[in-house]
């Protein structure tokens, strides 16, 4: 049974999400434990947040299609 | 030669597929090695791995080890590194999408957070940060990375960053050149011990503020305050478990403000420390117009043209917890290309193959954050001289064949 991957959209959800109950978890004791975990899951979040929108950013539209469809007129290359 | 087949069934029954050998694209046969767990990925810790092995390959892998903070720019660095070698890093095809591994012909990557012991649910109850030694498995880090310079392919696990959960396994095979990146690769002395060369990137505080704002601004829910206190609330574990590790590594990259415009906090104009250990074993540190000497350089004036705030690089011998170093240090950015070349017709022991490769390397990815500063400079540097290690290495292998398969 293979797991189900949260898309990029839903990473920037759990990351306003973690930051809500990090300040949460804080209110409480900012020096404890679960202050300390809650913060570095914001961390862990906002960096995985990062690399999906680099990866994003990286795809040039006419490059994604032409991996799909190499044989096309806007898509053919040729070496010599 | 001998060639075994191990079945993996007891860990992942969709990894059998795995299981058959071959040659890899890197020509040496490959040998497997699976660690059994029992029962779940939390209990591993002191139980003993069942090794299958096989005859003695005639593979030579080099392992790397690269330690950094998370949004430290490992990524970057790691993609400049694997372009040096050619061809581009991609993860493992057809398996987990969110796996942390990139492979190219040369390199395999592997992220250190796979090994984490406990998950993001565990590490909450038990109030502990990824930074926390606790939260990380070294004995199978250890165990693995070892497996892996012997030449046995292992079935790693996944942590996924997105889930937070530790995911099945996948089959990691023995590459030329292992990277190990993460927190971590350099605090269990026993995986000290494997690696053949270890990078520190050092980023300094006010840096790494100014990099997390530009890299979390946009992102919502997040604002100054959730940033700075993001980072404040991990500096205890930083400062215990991650920054300690500098004082093991034969290079590190530091990243300061610069300080050719007084009080500037942007963190756009940088100033970089290229310190190099002296007397580690096929490694040679880079050195501005003569060796040993205390140099400051401003390469701005007649011959070449900067706009402001200039370029100031400054080298020299220095001590670096009590090690004797090679200092090199780049404060300012580049506007043009002919500045690069410039310096670089400066720079010697740079390791490279023909005049100009250094700027051609920068030049192939000047999309890439750091590739008008120092950070960049160094980044591509460092990647020419693992590269050089690796042939000395290998050479060298090849002329005491016998002392390559003492293991």
């Amino acid at each position: 049974v293979r797991p189900v991957y949260a898309a990029p959209d839903k990473i920037s959800d759990k990351v306003e999400e973690s930051i809500k109950n990090a300040e949460a978890a804080c209110g409480e004791n900012p020096a404890s434990g679960e202050c300390v975990a809650a913060w570095d899951e914001v961390e862990e979040l906002s960096a995985a947040a990062s690399h999906a929108r680099d990866k994003k950013k990286d795809s040039d539209p006419l490059e994604a299609y032409c991996k799909d469809h190499p044989e096309t007129d806007e898509c053919r290359t040729y070496e010599d | 030669m001998a060639i075994c087949t191990v079945y993996t069934t007891k860990l992942n029954p969709a990894c059998s597929s795995f299981s058959t050998p071959s040659k890899t694209h890197l020509g040496f046969h490959q040998k497997q090695v699976v660690f059994y767990k029992k029962s779940s990925s939390r209990s591993t810790r002191g139980t003993s791995p069942y090794f299958i092995t096989c005859s003695a390959g005639d593979s030579q892998t080099i392992v790397i080890g690269l330690a950094a903070d998370s949004g430290c720019g490992k990524s970057t660095f790691m993609r400049r590194l694997t372009s040096v070698f050619g061809g581009a890093a991609e993860p493992p095809k057809g398996g987990n999408p969110d796996s942390n591994t990139l492979i190219s012909d040369t390199t395999t990557v592997i992220c250190l957070d796979d090994y984490h012991s406990l998950d993001r649910t565990g590490r909450k109850e038990k109030g502990v940060t990824a930074l926390d030694p606790r939260a990380n498995n070294f004995d199978l880090m250890y165990e693995q990375v070892k497996a892996l310079k012997d030449g046995v392919a292992v079935e790693k696990p996944i942590y996924n960053h997105v889930t937070g959960l530790l995911d099945p396994p996948e089959l990691i095979k023995p590459p030329k050149i292992l990277v190990i990146e993460g927190l971590h690769p350099m605090f269990d002395s026993r995986v000290r011990d494997l690696l053949d060369f270890s990078i520190y990137l050092d980023i300094s505080n006010e840096v790494k503020f100014a990099w997390k704002i530009q890299r979390d601004m946009a992102e919502r829910g997040h604002s100054l305050e959730s940033i700075k206190a993001s980072i404040e609330a991990r500096k205890p574990d930083f400062d215990a478990y991650i920054d300690t590790q500098k004082q093991y590594a034969d290079t590190v990259i530091e990243v300061l403000p610069t300080q050719l415009i007084p009080d500037d906090n942007e963190g756009k104009v940088l100033r970089v420390k290229l310190i190099m250990k002296e007397g580690v074993e096929y490694f040679s540190p880079v050195y501005l117009f003569d060796e040993g000497s205390t140099i400051s350089w401003i390469p701005c004036g007649r011959k070449l043209t900067c706009s402001y705030p200039g370029i100031k690089f400054t080298y020299g011998p220095d001590a670096y917890f009590s090690h004797e170093v090679s200092v090199l240090e780049m404060d300012g950015q580049f506007d043009r290309l002919d500045e690069l070349i410039y310096v670089e017709s400066h720079l010697s022991n740079i390791s490279t193959k023909f005049y100009g490769e250094v700027t051609q390397q920068m030049l192939k990815h000047a999309d890439f954050p750091g590739s008008n500063n120092g950070t960049g400079l160094f980044q591509t540097i460092v990647g020419l001289k693992i590269r050089d290690l690796f042939e000395q290495i290998i050479a060298s292998k090849a002329k005491t064949p016998v002392e390559a398969t003492k293991a």
